[in-house]
């Protein structure tokens, strides 16, 4: 996917080239084969995550004291099984309240501790994507067809449980394989770490922050707008979000 | 890391009552972000319009990205249970506390968090 093709026509702004190549990059993320969905769940997964932006269910939980004391169904496409439906809209919708009983109930609801990773990371980068279209003002950036494969079923070797609710891969446990993950940091902080089951998302998010925030290597990189500038409206959106990280 | 600037952080709660905060253009930045993450579609028009009578094309646009940028982390990282590194959480943890940001639920990831007590 070429990120030429991607039409950001109403931002009336031009947007940067590696801005461009990195939301084609994310699209054909979603739509190759993971380590534990098909491409075409996981496009299911990227498309549920959208729905469940109208989702009525969503939206009363999301005003209730707790999101637990509503019960319903979710708008769904169908295309997935439930405690993954359940899990992709509450991280699209409500991801300041979830909780280590949350994911302990999905865990046991079925969903392996890879496919939780593999989807987080998938609802994440979708929703990351449109609110950026969102602010813009142009559509969201239309998902791919599926790409033929199946999933690799890899599982890094030397993840450290314990430290948060799913395992993390240690940077000098990275090897063979994983080795490139995280590109040789000296500091490499949990958020970067947070997805590591899945190592290819980490890979994926590396670039994006680059592109997006400023890279970890280079903390002082400049962009159009100001550091504070930046900081002002990461720490909002993170407080709107209701996070702590 | 420090950026040699002092800002106002009641602009991070939405609690400012006057101007920008000491960050440039920090009340219409806090504007836009508040609507690109609500409903009011109308709000998210006059706030884009009035951020762009300020900003460069392309200053606009890194407001954009960052904010696609943090929607993605903040899920990552309530979704995951991480908790936040010792480094970062001594070199923030006056900030924090200002803050108040132990209120969140999310803060139970990170060992010794408490909420700042009812005054």
């Amino acid at each position: 996917m070429d990120g030429r093709s991607l039409d950001y026509t109403a931002a009336g702004a031009p947007i940067r080239d590696d801005l461009r190549a990195t939301h084609a990059m994310v699209l054909e993320h979603f739509s190759r084969p993971g380590c534990w969905f098909s491409g075409r769940e996981r496009i299911a997964i990227a498309a549920e995550s959208r729905l469940a932006v109208g989702c009525p269910l969503c939206r009363e939980r999301r005003s209730a004291l707790s999101p637990e004391h509503v019960q319903g169904a979710h708008a769904t496409t169908g295309a997935l099984k439930q405690p993954l439906v359940e899990l992709i809209h509450r991280v699209r919708t409500d991801p300041g309240r979830l909780s280590r009983r949350f994911f302990d109930a999905v865990i046991a609801a079925g969903l392996r501790d890879g496919e939780y990773v593999e989807a987080v990371g998938i609802v994440a980068l979708a929703a990351g994507l449109d609110f950026l279209c969102r602010a813009l003002g142009v559509p969201v950036l239309p998902l791919p067809g599926p790409l033929p494969g199946v999933p690799s079923r890899h599982r890094p070797s030397g993840l450290q449980e314990g430290i948060a609710w799913v395992p993390l891969l240690p940077p000098e446990a990275a090897s063979g394989p994983d080795a490139d993950i995280y590109g040789g940091a000296d500091f490499v902080p949990n958020i970067v770490r947070a997805l590591s089951l899945v190592p290819d998302h980490v890979r994926v998010l590396r670039t994006w922050s680059d592109a997006h925030y400023v890279a970890l290597r280079d903390l002082t990189a400049r962009r159009a707008i100001d550091r504070p500038q930046i900081e002002l409206v990461a720490a909002r959106v993170s407080a709107l979000n209701e996070c702590f990280y | 890391m420090t950026l040699g600037v002092e800002a106002d952080l009641s602009q991070v709660d939405g609690k400012s009552q006057s101007g920008d905060g000491g960050v440039a253009h920090g009340a219409r930045l806090v504007a836009f972000t508040d609507a690109v993450m609500a409903d009011d579609e109308d709000a998210l028009r006059r706030g884009r319009a009035a951020l762009r009578e300020v900003l460069s094309d392309a200053a606009f646009v890194d407001t954009c990205a960052t904010i696609g940028n943090f929607n993605i982390v903040d899920r990552i990282a309530d979704a995951t249970g991480i908790p936040l590194d010792d480094l970062m959480l001594s070199m923030s943890a006056q900030v924090r506390e200002d803050l108040d940001l132990a209120r969140f639920g999310s803060s139970a990831n990170t060992p010794g968090q408490r909420r700042r007590a009812a005054s």
